[in-house]
């Protein structure tokens, strides 16, 4: 194989490519990215057998044909070249890499060995404005749960099709996030797949200037997910095993409600939880009387105590949550009112915003602490 | 010679309770969480007849005591309790050694015995003036019969050990009784005919070495009450682990996987006494060549339970990638402590 490029372009696929390459892999060609030429077009693809990346752009190709390189090696050439334009020429054991007065050999694996992509063919998919799914799977992912040891299932993200409504999920199975949008084209029926969250942030991550984010079932049991957005593709593993019945732990409705600065309120929890301590963090959310009082407290740290104005309907409460759980959830609330609702103290308590955003709407609920 | 002091506060929870509502004077109080797998923290006086004691399934001491009120945990109280008792505690020791909110080794530095009795009689007077606690203490000259002795003077005593007497008191007492023996090594022992701790004392270094290894004359000490241990200040625990070395070297995922189970078990014990959860798990495994891997695994609510111990243990140990190689040694450990974390309550 033989083509030439710019360097900007073959820096920024393979950094993206080596990102996603399991460092503590046993598997050699695991620990290389695939270089693929053709027609026009080179494609860097790199894959941890959950998750494979490949990326593609322009190039004068030569010569079609294919070589593997270290990823991390090849990715750190790359990133220290000057803006120019690159030469690399392939054999199975070798890549050359020609640049201004720089000259390279890197050692290769042959390309046939590399992990092919999913075939199968591609199941009827759906599309979704890249916009819409960035803020989605960003609005969802935090919440999953990063616990190995409970399972893959809650460490994914649902996804959930349903004609034109399309719903994100994630739960630690303490606190859930739920994010539902409306597709710009409906999907002929209903589907539903388990995501790897650190799959998901990948995607989110990738999107670049797309547009569209085109998704599509691959393999033979339908168990990939394939994400195309303009030159790049993403192809997922999915997760297989059931997902709870997250719609029976969201109660239908509230009695209590309080509407609050949610800016106000981030910075009354991250104070709060500077003194609650750093890990069983409580803090104390007391509503009355217009007004919600925040408080914790710690034998090292000392006492905080915060007051807010909010507009409250229903009865007064007085209710514990971890801190992190409340503080991670507003980081994402878009809105600059938050609302929160309640039914009682040992009862789930829903956060979302107060004027949902034109992409699709968040809605989080979180079990309190027994204090 | 220093004078140890063991204090120990009287069925702490439900001495709280029944202090703060009055109605509960008097009655058998059993403090829990409300639920289905509930278990009884601390059970009050009153319960006890009925047997009724900790660490009992809630619905088996409501089966054996109908009329027992339950009573949820408050924490916030006990902690608040704690501080007011080990104010007075540190106001009579040197050094303090706290081993829970309702326990604790005092170091009374060189004193006479008596004199230690006078300042533990005076200790337990302005503990229930201050905070209306009863608390039982034991005076002896090292940690292990001062805390027997407070045992033995449960509820609301005080038995002081004289100097010389230790191996007389400690004599008749079943073995179970000393420091380092569970059920496991009481039933051991019980085989081997050794039921009371003088017949433990009576071991010459070699019979001692030959039953309990290399530490087999220093537990035969502990058995006479010699025990030098000082009285530790800073004794935050900051990790607990359990480790079991084979004799032959193991190479079976089950016979692993078995061994971890036991000792997520016996962390749950150890955490639960200690009233402390962890939020990491981790294994420690050394192989046939001695060289050690290590595994480790935070979860995201903090935990003293042994299924969840053990859940999170296995994982690690299945990253470990051993695949069949041989271990020497294996170990599950427990870390990033907490004191009674508020409870999360799970959505699913």
């Amino acid at each position: 194989m033989k083509f030439t490029c710019s360097t900007k372009d073959i820096a920024q696929a393979v950094g993206a490519a080596s990102k996603i390459i399991n460092a503590h892999s046993t598997v050699p060609i695991l620990s290389n990215v695939l270089l693929a030429a053709e027609a026009g077009r080179v494609t860097v693809r790199a894959t941890d057998l959950e998750l494979t990346l490949e990326h593609s752009f322009a190039a004068e190709v030569a010569e079609s044909g294919s070589v593997t390189v270290p990823a991390r090696l090849f990715a750190g050439y790359l990133g220290n070249l000057p803006v120019g334009v690159l030469e690399l020429s392939g054999t199975p054991s070798r890549a050359s890499v020609k640049c201004e007065k720089s000259n390279y050999d890197f050692l290769a694996l042959p390309a046939e060995e590399y992990p092919p992509l999913p075939g199968g063919g591609k199941a009827a998919g759906w599309s979704i404005s890249a916009k819409k799914f960035r803020e989605g799977v960003n609005s969802v992912i935090f919440a999953a749960s990063g616990e190995e040891a409970r399972g893959a299932v809650l460490m994914g993200t649902l996804i959930e099709i349903q004609q034109q409504s399309l719903t994100l999920v994630a739960t630690d199975g303490y606190r859930l996030a739920k994010w539902t949008t409306t597709l710009e084209r409906a999907y002929d029926g209903a589907a539903k797949y388990i995501v790897p969250s650190r799959a998901l942030a990948e995607v989110a991550r990738n999107l670049g200037n797309a547009e569209t984010v085109d998704v599509s079932v691959l393999g033979s049991n339908a168990n990939q997910l394939a994400f195309n957005a303009g030159s790049t593709t993403i192809v997922v593993r999915l997760v297989d095993g059931q997902y709870p019945n997250y719609q029976q732990v969201i109660p239908p409705s509230f009695d209590r409600q309080i509407s609050v600065s949610a800016a106000a309120l981030l910075g009354s929890l991250r104070r709060a939880e500077l003194v609650a301590g750093d890990r069983a963090s409580m803090v104390k959310l007391n509503v009355t009387g217009q007004q919600l009082i925040i408080t914790a407290n710690s034998d090292v740290a000392g006492n905080a105590y915060e007051e807010l104005e909010v507009e409250q309907s229903g009865e007064d409460i007085t209710i514990a949550f971890n801190a992190r759980y409340l503080v991670e959830i507003l980081n994402h609330v878009d809105s600059p009112q938050a609302v929160m609702e309640f039914l009682g103290p040992l009862s789930p308590a829903a956060i979302r915003p107060l004027e949902p955003s034109p992409e699709g709407n968040q809605l989080y609920v979180l079990m309190p602490l027994r204090q | 010679m220093s004078i140890v002091v063991h204090v120990d506060l009287d069925a702490f929870y439900a001495s709280v309770a029944q202090r703060d509502q009055p109605a509960l004077r008097g009655q058998p109080v059993a403090i829990a969480h409300g639920g289905r797998r509930s278990v009884v923290l601390t059970a009050s006086y009153e319960a006890r007849p009925f047997g009724v004691h900790s660490a009992m399934p809630l619905y088996q001491a409501l089966e054996r005591c109908p009329q027992l009120v339950v009573v949820p945990p408050d924490f916030e109280a006990y902690k608040a309790a704690s501080a007011g008792v080990f104010a007075s505690v540190r106001e009579v020791a040197r050094a303090v050694e706290r081993l829970s909110l309702d326990e604790a080794y005092l170091d009374l530095g060189e004193v006479t015995i008596g004199e230690a009795t006078v300042v533990a009689c005076a200790l337990k007077a302005r503990v229930r003036e201050r905070t209306g606690l009863a608390l039982s203490a034991g005076v002896a000259s090292g940690k292990m019969v001062a805390k027997i002795a407070s045992d033995d003077a449960k509820p609301d005593g005080l038995v002081v050990v004289a100097l010389g007497c230790e191996a007389a008191y400690l004599a008749g007492k079943p073995v179970g009784r000393l420091w380092g023996v569970g059920p496991k090594t009481e039933r051991r022992l019980r085989q081997l005919g050794i039921e009371r701790v003088e017949q433990i004392a009576a071991l010459s270094d070699e019979r001692a070495a030959e039953l309990f290894g290399r530490g087999g004359p220093a537990f035969r000490d502990l058995a006479l009450g010699i025990d030098r241990r000082p009285v530790a200040e800073d004794d935050e625990v900051r990790s607990i682990s359990s480790e079991e070395t084979f004799e032959y070297d193991e190479r079976s995922a089950a016979t692993l996987l078995g061994v971890v189970r036991a000792q997520a078990a016996e962390l749950e014990e150890r955490l639960r006494k200690r009233e402390l959860r962890a939020f990491t798990v981790g294994v420690k495994v050394k192989l046939a060549d001695f060289s050690v891997l290590g595994r480790q695994t935070t979860l995201a609510q903090p935990t003293d339970r042994a299924a969840v111990i053990y859940g999170a243990a296995a994982h690690c140990l299945r990253r470990a990638g051993l695949n069949g190689r041989a271990v020497r040694l294996i170990g599950t450990r427990v870390a990033s402590l907490v004191e009674h974390p508020p409870e999360q309550i799970p959505l699913l």
